[in-house]
């Protein structure tokens, strides 16, 4: 079925587009959306942590990774503003989260109440809304589609990585994050974020079925680069 | 002790045995049925249905039946089995100017179109107790007029059409929802006249009544009062009209106030407004005093009464609240007690180190 | 929707949805307690729900326990530190019936853990979830009455009055008179309240492992301490912060550490002090045993 799609799409035939209804659902609503929202919390709550979602595969060769589907299916409905990224906005996935959830999608990114983005959205970054000073809650969450998403080592970054060291609320000491280094605006954005506190973009990073938070509150630096008095340190046994 | 005891579940549940047998009462008596509560105390079911904000006088008579007649705890009960109920579709903005009128006059106007209706109402009976009553006397049936009623126009509109009374004019803004959205103080007209229209009656009368009273006058004179039946409209796609989906008995009040105006605008009568379920005619009259003193500041008012203050007229004008947070009181609070009482003691041992006691004294 | 009145003359929940709340309510609640968690000690509105139990008795946090419960959860449940307490109790069954999960008095034991105006002695540790039950969000509200003033006071960051009132206490009677819901600063940035918890457990919230809600149903406001969460209690320099203490240690277990709460005895001023925390004297008596 996939190969003949192929075929038509190489003679000049419109893209094989999924149909809504082939996008995975949730298994049911109710205790499949509660275990996947408490993997979300949990991140959100212990920034830099990950969590694998369990989810039916998404249709094949979506832009889309499904941990950011997952997000969507639990959090969205119809009292949810979506904006995507012109990336992601294909494959059907406006109107299958349309389908599945209810939300409206719109085009200008202040009235997102979630964003789906890619690194390179963030190099021109959309005016999302980050709240205001009486209702800073009232701001765009992000959820971010990587290619590649890591728990980091401060001094083991593979080549073309960058490894982020993360702190504060959640965080007992320094946390590292190793993302490819297209995420170098997305991750300096955020780490802006510590300055407009408590108005900021609160964020989910995806890659595959993997998923993390990065929250406002989190304090974001460059371990190698930065020349801190606080030098984030391994565990003895690590380096063993 | 009802605390620090095992067998606290048990204890529960003997309470609510217990409640349940006095509720019942003496069992040489019929039990009361949901039906004769439905149709002898009308009134009741009418006040929990408009401050639980559900209209359903089968469920608000059982509330009241399962309430021993406590409305408050009826208010409470149908208000909690609102909340589970799935939203099926909002209705357009009920026709009240069509309504069929039961009851329907003005204090403004000697006469009025469409004429002064008198309809059910316990004004002008002498308060004497009937006895006849005890003695479960025969109720002759009402007169029935051999026509029926004229149309009824509003009678604010005739002062609208000479520009006396400012216009109300729906500016086509989705109204907020109190019941999925906390309130955003300072709120809009149409929230406040949400809160208040689930409002408690007693707290709304007796803040209506403090206008009055000087507390923030604002010269009212009642224009309407009408009660009836309006149809219930929905849209749904496919059709061109919308949809009529049952008739509710409502109660509207229409005040007309004291001027508004400036330099630039002519002076204009000003309005305050109250709408109930059912047959809520004091209810209404009390919301529409304080929807009116509640617009002080929009009209330039100086906001010198408490009925003027939005946010504390709204905040606490809702009786499941203010009744739950009144009687949580009861709940064991003895943890906080204890540190009240060793601060207490460290005090007053830290007093009594510093300064002799009174008996030691000298005079 | 249909109720049946079971044998025992209460209601059967069966009609119900897993944990009460709808799934669109739990999703409302849940977004919110992500910013909540993001924003940590700042107020988020929600569209609180009526529940089946008055407003004042743990509404709010019932309302965030239904949205974060699984049906792997375990449960506790207390009020003034104790499971027995008749609220604690009612909460619990009322969970057992709409939710079916397994309840425990175990503090070591439980998942999700919903308290009424203490923290469990015992420390908490990573992914148990501790739900508070919420009278007044507002710490500023017995200073400022409106909500609407209090919202700009936070965000200007303007706690000054707080700490005059405080000063107050000091220059009247020595010391804070505040016992209880004693106000504290989350991350450095908003004040916060902490819940009527004796001023006893307001240590534990700093860096505690553990995840802390807060839910004020009527009040209609949730807010999060996440864990590993700087959290200080307001003080001066020269009137540092300090807990409580007794001369006497718990009458059952001998504990000296733990908050104690007097039982009077007899109508002769005979009192004794015992362990507010019941699980934890529990598990004294068993270690002494």
């Amino acid at each position: 079925m996939h190969d003949i799609t192929m075929e038509l799409s190489s003679s000049e035939q419109p893209p094989y587009v999924p149909k809504p209804h082939q996008w995975p659902a949730l298994k049911e609503a109710v205790h499949h959306s509660q275990q996947l929202f408490r993997q979300v919390l949990n991140s959100m709550s212990e920034p830099g942590t990950f969590a694998e979602v369990d989810l039916a595969p998404l249709p094949k060769d979506v832009a889309m990774s499904p941990a950011a589907w997952a997000v969507l299916l639990v959090l969205c409905d119809l009292d949810t503003r979506v904006w995507i990224a012109d990336e992601l906005n294909r494959d059907g996935l406006a109107e299958a989260i349309a389908f599945h959830t209810g939300a409206r999608i719109v085009s200008r990114a202040e009235e997102a109440d979630f964003a789906l983005v890619v690194p390179s959205t963030c190099q021109a970054m959309p005016r999302f809304s980050e709240g205001s000073d009486i209702y800073p809650d009232r701001s765009t969450t992000l959820i971010v589609v990587l290619a590649s998403l890591a728990e980091g080592r401060s001094d083991a970054s593979r080549r073309g990585n960058t490894c982020w060291q993360l702190s504060g609320p959640g965080i007992l000491n320094q946390r590292v994050l190793e993302l490819d280094d297209t995420a170098e605006a997305l991750m300096q954005r955020l780490a802006l974020n510590r300055a407009s506190f408590p108005l900021g973009l609160d964020t989910i990073l995806t890659s595959g079925s993997s998923l993390t938070a990065i929250p406002r509150s989190t304090r974001i630096q460059k371990p190698l680069e930065d020349a801190s008095p606080t030098p984030f340190t391994h565990p003895a046994k690590e380096r063993v | 002790m009802y605390v620090a005891v095992k067998g606290g579940e048990q204890a529960i549940a003997n309470a609510h045995r217990w409640m349940a047998d006095r509720r019942r009462g003496d069992r040489h008596q019929p039990e009361l049925q949901t039906e004769q509560i439905r149709d002898q105390l009308g009134l009741a079911v009418d006040r929990v249905m408009a401050e639980a904000s559900l209209m359903d006088v089968e469920l608000a008579a059982l509330a009241l039946k399962q309430a021993s007649g406590d409305l408050t705890e009826a208010v409470f009960l149908l208000r909690a089995y609102r909340t589970t109920l799935p939203r099926l579709a909002d209705s357009v903005p009920l026709k009240t100017e069509a309504m069929h009128v039961e009851r329907r006059i003005s204090a403004a106007f000697k006469d009025v179109p469409g004429g002064q209706v008198l309809g059910p109402t316990y004004d002008y009976t002498h308060r004497l107790l009937d006895f006849m009553l005890l003695a479960e006397g025969e109720i002759p049936d009402p007169e029935r007029a051999q026509a029926g009623l004229e149309a009824c126009p509003q009678i604010l509109d005739s002062l609208d059409a000479e520009g006396l009374i400012e216009k109300e004019l729906d500016d086509g803004t989705e109204p907020y929802d109190i019941t999925r959205d906390p309130p955003d103080f300072p709120v809009d007209r149409a929230t406040r006249l949400q809160m208040l229209a689930r409002g408690d009656e007693g707290y709304l009368l007796a803040l209506g009544y403090s206008t009055q009273r000087g507390y923030g006058r604002n010269h009212p004179f009642a224009g309407e009062i009408r009660q009836g039946t309006v149809e219930v409209e929905i849209e749904v796609e496919g059709f061109d009209a919308p949809l009529c989906i049952g008739e509710v008995m409502i109660s509207e009040c229409q005040m007309i106030n004291q001027f508004g105006g400036s330099r630039e605008k002519s002076p204009q009568f000003t309005r305050g407004y109250g709408l109930a379920f059912g047959r809520n005619e004091r209810k209404t009259m009390a919301m529409a005093l304080i929807d009116r003193s509640l617009r002080a500041e929009e009209l330039g008012e100086p906001v010198q009464g408490p009925a003027q203050q939005a946010e504390f007229v709204l905040a606490h004008a809702d009786n499941v609240e203010a009744s739950g947070f009144v009687s949580h009181l009861k709940l064991p609070h003895y943890v906080d007690f204890q540190s009240e009482l060793e601060l207490l003691r460290r005090l007053r041992r830290e007093h009594d180190l510093r300064e002799p006691s009174e008996q030691e004294r000298p005079v | 929707m249909t109720l049946r009145v079971d044998d025992q003359g209460g209601l059967a929940y069966s009609g119900y949805n897993f944990a009460y709340l709808d799934e669109q309510t739990k999703r409302m609640i849940r977004r919110a307690l992500l910013k909540a968690v993001a924003i940590p000690g700042y107020q988020v509105p929600f569209g609180g729900r009526e529940m089946p139990m008055p407003y004042g008795w743990g509404t709010g946090g019932m309302q965030l326990t239904a949205s974060i419960l699984g049906a792997d959860d375990v449960l506790k449940v207390i009020d003034q530190g104790a499971d027995d307490t008749t609220n604690a109790v009612s909460i619990r069954t009322f969970f057992e019936r709409v939710a079916g999960v397994e309840t425990t008095t175990s503090t070591a034991a439980a998942s999700v853990i919903q308290t009424r105006h203490r923290i469990p002695e015992l420390p908490l540790s990573r992914h148990q979830i501790l739900v508070f039950q919420v009278p007044i969000p507002e710490p500023l509200r017995f200073i400022e009455p409106s909500e609407e003033e209090t919202r700009v006071m936070h965000a200007l960051e303007e706690y000054g009055v707080m700490h005059v009132k405080l000063y107050e206490d000091i220059a009247r009677h020595g010391h804070i008179a505040t016992t209880y819901a004693y106000p504290v600063k989350v991350d450095e940035r908003y004040v916060m309240d902490p819940s009527p918890i004796p001023k006893f457990d307001n240590p534990k919230l700093d860096m505690n492992e553990a995840l802390m809600l807060f839910g004020a149903g009527r009040e209609k406001r949730l807010y999060a301490i996440p864990p590993y969460t700087q959290v200080k209690s307001l003080d001066f320099e020269d009137h540092p912060f300090e807990i409580q203490s007794w001369d006497e240690a718990c009458a059952l277990c001998g504990a000296s550490d733990s908050y104690l709460d007097e039982v009077i005895t007899d109508d002769q001023g005979g009192r004794m002090f015992v362990c507010s925390d019941t699980d934890y004297c529990q598990q004294c008596r068993g270690e002494v045993a």
